[in-house]
């Protein structure tokens, strides 16, 4: 297995580098939705699939990336790429002031608080507060991309930017993997007792994962407002936040589990559009199956991350 | 800092109308290996509960080192050096042994939060310098070929190892041990022996709590009997061994402790 | 005043409805610790049963009779397919970690709410007007005959329930199985159909609750099950979810909040204020309103 991701994650790579090329535009903005929706797919997993969060309202987190970028773009001129700061730091402020009072609650009711504070928010979307979101309409006509002057607008360069985003979020989940507020939230939720008996603050890195969590879906509401040049409160209803914790879960809280999560809900569908009605009717089957046969994901979570020279041969190493 | 003594004075904890531990006082010296025992549900497992910050004793006080630790967090507590066992194994089940044992490393790293964003120089060894601390207790409790298993799949007694190797990683002054010999056969409660020894040896101070009698009488060098929550004889194991009320109240009924 | 009395009144009809709702949540939740998210589509999936039964069966009569029997036609499909959905969907996942079942009712209820709408198809329908257009006006307050024969059926369901669960051997079963399952199987209880029962009942609750809401609301979409589901499960969890007087008296607050918000407020804002209201809560009393604080044994 090991041996095959050594492979797999070079190839992969390699082929989304070129694979604009080699598509026609409709299946460049399909490109483009793929990985913006992995990046917000595997956000969601740093508070469902690591830490064992409920979370049901990442398309919050999403859509304040991509309504601060559009607000800044749209009413103060700031060009696209300097809306990124804010479009990250916004999201992961309210993702860790929203988290403080509730990190504490059980599951279910983490759920329902989670689907509450996305619903709150379409709603402020849809009545306009403070006459800056536009209303149930949104806000359209976005600047295109640009950087030192250099206008890219094309539907590629948008695809890079997707991909260079996709790719920060990768390095920013291996480097957690590998340290100790990574493995504090595998240890939390494995035994929030044992984790705290062990001298672990739980609070504090629940709080944390919901703040890096709510960052990153952030930075990709940026490009998803980049794309569509425009955005508007549909989009950030809290079923797309059920369509999120679903693939987490459905695909295993891994990154190839989530690569084929995201591909399975929005991909297929494009390929099988004559199919469109019957898309979440199967899907329901699908997600039911997948849970039975697979109960901890299609691909899950592999641990066993450590330093080569702990493992001393033996008939036990992995 | 006080001595590295651990003071319970009067402490009481109850449950809606049942006392599980009433009025309590014990003393724990530095270096020594002390025992609680007693029957069934006792209030053993409370009394743990309570120094540990799991649950918080209504009254009485819990001093550490000269330092009031009732009331605080877990975190906090381990924090000031002391860790504990668990009767029912709580490990990381689907973790492997080494990362189950890097846990116990937690506090004594030196990452901050932002270093699960991006790593520097000095994170990179912290990282690297802690999971040699985590080789020692491999070696140190020979689980070095168990070392990318997971724990869930591994045997009792290799867990219960685990476990130990887990809050020995956390290098305690003081540590707790909730019934350890549980559930192990003789050759390993022998092993246990000669560890909680080696442990000791190496300045912890250790607190345990044990059903099986033949051990704790080899092991402790107090010991604290507790019955319904109320400590009814202290002493060295032999003063315990003569204790009519101790006789009584818990030797005589062994036989429930056989299961 | 007028408005005031005006939106208790409202607010009761529709609390009613949410606490039928909500006991279905509830129930399901007191046993096997699972928010069935379904149980919404099924609600949805109520009406558009009864309406089917009323013009391909009755023959669109509005008798007594025939709209007697359209109720219990409807609760009884529905309970069939609450048991058929607890066979397919959560029995194979009763011993799986927690969030698969979660996933799972997801999964049934995205297949309920899109079957419903490849059955009846994407568009609003009309319910039928069963119930005669009666209204009292009294000094200035509005009460129609649909909500007083809501508001009393939906209390007498209700108390039923109540002295059900409370005052039978099967309600005892019932009790016993919420509170540990694992003990209820040791002595004696056959948990399996005691899960089963608890579909049933749910769902029949839950399918009157669907034909209250094509009466009251008359229009019905394929995917209304998602918005009443999810406020008749808000009521569950402010009373306390697997407290089954809590789901009762969560509705009636939730209808009434809601009502009184959309009175006096704005109705633009009334599901921010409900959710609003609903965190809050939470945070101040985590378990609900009746729901008992339980103590994690070490």
């Amino acid at each position: 297995m090991r041996e095959m991701q050594k492979y797999a994650y070079p190839i992969f790579l390699a082929v989304m580098a070129v694979l604009p090329h080699l598509l026609n535009s409709r299946w460049q903005a399909v490109a483009i939705t793929f990985l913006i929706f992995t990046v917000v797919a595997l956000s969601q997993d740093i508070i469902l699939g690591k830490s064992g969060m409920f979370n049901m309202g990442q398309a919050l987190f999403f859509g304040m990336g991509a309504y601060t970028t559009a607000i800044l773009n749209h009413q103060l001129g700031w060009s696209i790429v300097a809306t990124i700061p804010l479009a990250i730091l916004i999201p992961a402020i309210f993702g860790v002031v929203l988290a403080g009072p509730i990190v504490h609650l059980r599951g279910d009711y983490l759920l329902v608080v989670t689907i509450g504070f996305n619903i709150v928010f379409v709603q402020v979307l849809q009545n306009n507060l403070g006459g800056v979101t536009g209303g149930p309409n949104g806000i359209f006509g976005l600047d295109s991309l640009s950087l030192f002057g250099i206008n890219l607008a094309s539907q590629v360069a948008v695809y890079y930017f997707a991909f260079l985003v996709l790719l920060a979020t990768l390095w920013v989940m291996r480097n957690l993997e590998k340290s100790k507020p990574g493995r504090a939230l595998h240890y939390l939720r494995e035994d929030q007792l044992a984790a705290e008996s062990i001298g672990i603050n739980t609070r504090i890195y629940k709080i944390f994962a919901f703040g890096l969590g709510a960052g990153i879906a952030g930075l990709a509401g940026t490009v998803y407002a980049t794309q569509y040049a425009a955005v508007s409160p549909e989009a950030f209803e809290f079923i797309q936040s059920v369509l999120f914790f679903s693939i987490v879960l459905v695909g295993g809280s891994s990154i190839p589990g989530i690569l084929l999560g995201v591909f399975v809900m929005f991909v297929l569908p494009e390929i099988f559009r004559e199919f469109a009605t019957w898309r979440f009717f199967i899907f329901g089957f699908a997600m039911i199956a997948a849970m039975i046969l697979r109960p901890r994901g299609i691909w899950p979570a592999t641990f066993g991350k450590i330093p080569k020279f702990l493992i001393k041969g033996g008939s036990h190493g992995a | 800092m006080g001595r590295n003594e651990l003071i319970l004075k009067d402490v009481t904890k109850r449950f809606g109308g049942l006392t599980a531990v009433d009025a309590l006082n014990l003393k724990v010296t530095e270096g020594q290996i002390y025992g609680i025992i007693g029957p069934n549900g006792a209030g053993k497992t409370t009394v743990f509960n309570c120094i540990t910050g799991i649950y918080e004793s209504e009254e009485g006080s819990v001093n550490w080192r000269g330092e009031e630790i009732r009331g605080m967090t877990p975190y906090q507590i381990v924090d000031r050096g002391i860790v504990r066992t668990f009767q029912t194994i709580r490990l990381f089940s689907q973790m492997s042994v080494a990362e189950n044992i890097m846990s116990g490393r937690h506090i004594k790293s030196k990452q901050k939060l932002w270093n699960g964003i991006f790593h520097t120089p000095s994170s990179r060894r912290d990282e690297l310098e802690n999971w040699k601390k985590v080789e020692e207790q491999l070696d140190f409790f020979k689980l070095s070929e168990f070392a990318a298993v997971p724990t869930g799949s591994l045997p009792y007694g290799i867990q219960r190892r685990v476990e130990m190797a887990r809050a020995m990683a956390v290098e305690p002054t003081l540590l707790i041990l909730d019934e350890p010999a549980a559930g192990l056969n003789d050759k390993e409660t022998l092993e246990l022996l000669e560890t909680i020894f080696k442990i000791r040896d190496r300045g912890v101070t250790v607190l345990l709590i044990e059903h099986d009698m033949d051990m704790v009488m080899e092991v402790t060098d107090y010991l604290t009997v507790i019955n319904f929550g109320k400590q009814i004889a202290e002493g060295t194991p032999e003063e315990i061994q003569k204790n009519p009320a101790v006789i009584e109240a818990y030797l005589g009924s062994e036989d429930d402790d056989d299961e | 005043m007028d408005i005031f009395l005006q939106q208790l009144a409202n607010g009761l009809t529709i609390g009613s409805m949410f606490a039928l709702v909500a006991l279905g949540y509830t129930m399901v939740y007191g046993v096997m610790k699972l928010i069935n998210f379904a149980h919404g589509d099924m609600v949805a999936a109520s009406a558009f049963v009864g309406l089917t039964i009323y013009t391909q069966v009755m023959g669109q009569a509005t008798s007594l009779l025939a709209v007697i029997t359209i109720f219990l036609l409807s609760a009884v499909c529905m309970a069939c397919v609450g048991v058929i959905l607890e066979r397919v969907a959560y029995r194979p996942l009763r011993k799986a970690p927690r969030l698969s079942a979660v996933v799972s009712a997801l999964g049934a209820s995205l297949v309920i709410q899109n079957g419903i709408m490849l059955i009846w198809g994407p568009r609003m329908r009309i319910f039928p007007e069963l119930v005669p257009q009666v209204y009292w006006d009294l000094g200035g307050v509005v009460i129609s005959l649909i909500q007083v024969i809501i508001l009393t059926l939906s209390l007498v369901l209700m108390v039923s329930l109540y002295l059900f669960v409370e005052k039978t051997r099967m309600g005892a079963a019932i009790r016993a199985s919420s509170i540990d399952q694992d003990a209820a199987r040791l002595m004696g209880i056959n948990v399996n159909s005691i899960i089963a029962l608890i579909f049933i009942i749910g769902s029949s609750l839950g399918a009157v609750g669907g034909l209250f809401i094509g009466l009251y609301y008359r229009g019905i979409t394929f995917n209304m099950g998602w918005q009443y589901g999810l406020y008749a499960f808000i009521a569950a969890i402010l009373g306390g979810i697997g407290n089954i007087p809590g789901a009762m008296l969560g509705g009636m607050l939730l209808g009434l909040f809601n009502a009184f918000i959309a009175g006096y407020v704005s109705s633009t804002w009334a599901d921010a204020f409900t959710f609003i209201l609903l965190i809050l809560i939470l945070i101040v009393r985590p378990t609900g309103i009746l729901g008992e604080r339980v103590a994690e044994k070490v």
